[in-house]
């Protein structure tokens, strides 16, 4: 029973950082483009990790996987947050150049 | 103890981490400016992890998710030191 959960996890978990890709080069914006990534991307090693976590069904592995899902949904929106921060920077200094 | 997974499922769980790994790694090429860079490097450090998880799955070996801890670390700090560097250097000039 618990293989099934584990290939349905695993799949899932990779198809959703292809989909996290694809949106990375078919949109046409930065925002949109990390909205794609940001999100995506934290789900899908969510999936991969409690897959993970169900196949060696060890407590070390659980605790490990849960470091790992807290840091990730820390720190996603963080870095996400400081790529489009020095983006409106450049836009600012890109339309003081055009005023001057 | 451990369960059998069918090898098809990992060899296509890693075949769609390898079609993501070329299509970032497209954009990581033709990106306009470089924040679209630095976020195609995320999105690689991810992948990398993903590739490591599925690979100990491959492996039957329970020691690569140390590596996946070290790598989301790193990844981290090296997004938010380049973007914070360039926008100090934009806000100052």
């Amino acid at each position: 029973m618990t293989v099934y959960f584990v290939s349905i996890l695993l799949l899932l978990g990779s198809a959703f950082i292809l989909i996290a890709a694809i949106g990375l080069v078919k949109f046409n914006n930065l925002y949109s483009r990390m909205h794609a990534t940001t999100k995506a991307t934290s789900f899908g090693t969510l999936l991969l990790l409690i897959a993970v976590s169900l196949f060696f069904n060890t407590p070390a592995i659980y605790i490990k996987s849960l470091l790992v899902i807290i840091f990730i949904y820390l720190t996603a929106p963080l870095a996400a947050h400081s790529i489009a921060k020095s983006f409106i920077a450049k836009k600012d200094k890109d339309s003081k150049k055009q005023k001057d | 103890m451990m369960h059998e997974v069918p090898e098809i499922v990992i060899y296509t769980g890693l075949a769609f981490l390898l079609l993501a790994l070329l299509l970032s790694f497209v954009r990581l090429v033709r990106g306009p400016s470089v924040n679209d860079r630095i976020a195609a490097m995320d999105l690689i450090a991810s992948i990398v992890t993903g590739f490591i998880i599925i690979y100990s799955m491959l492996w039957k070996s329970e020691f690569y998710i140390d590596v996946v801890i070290i790598i989301s670390l790193i990844s981290f700090i090296g997004t938010v030191a380049i973007s914070t560097y360039l926008r100090q250097k934009r806000k100052s000039s």
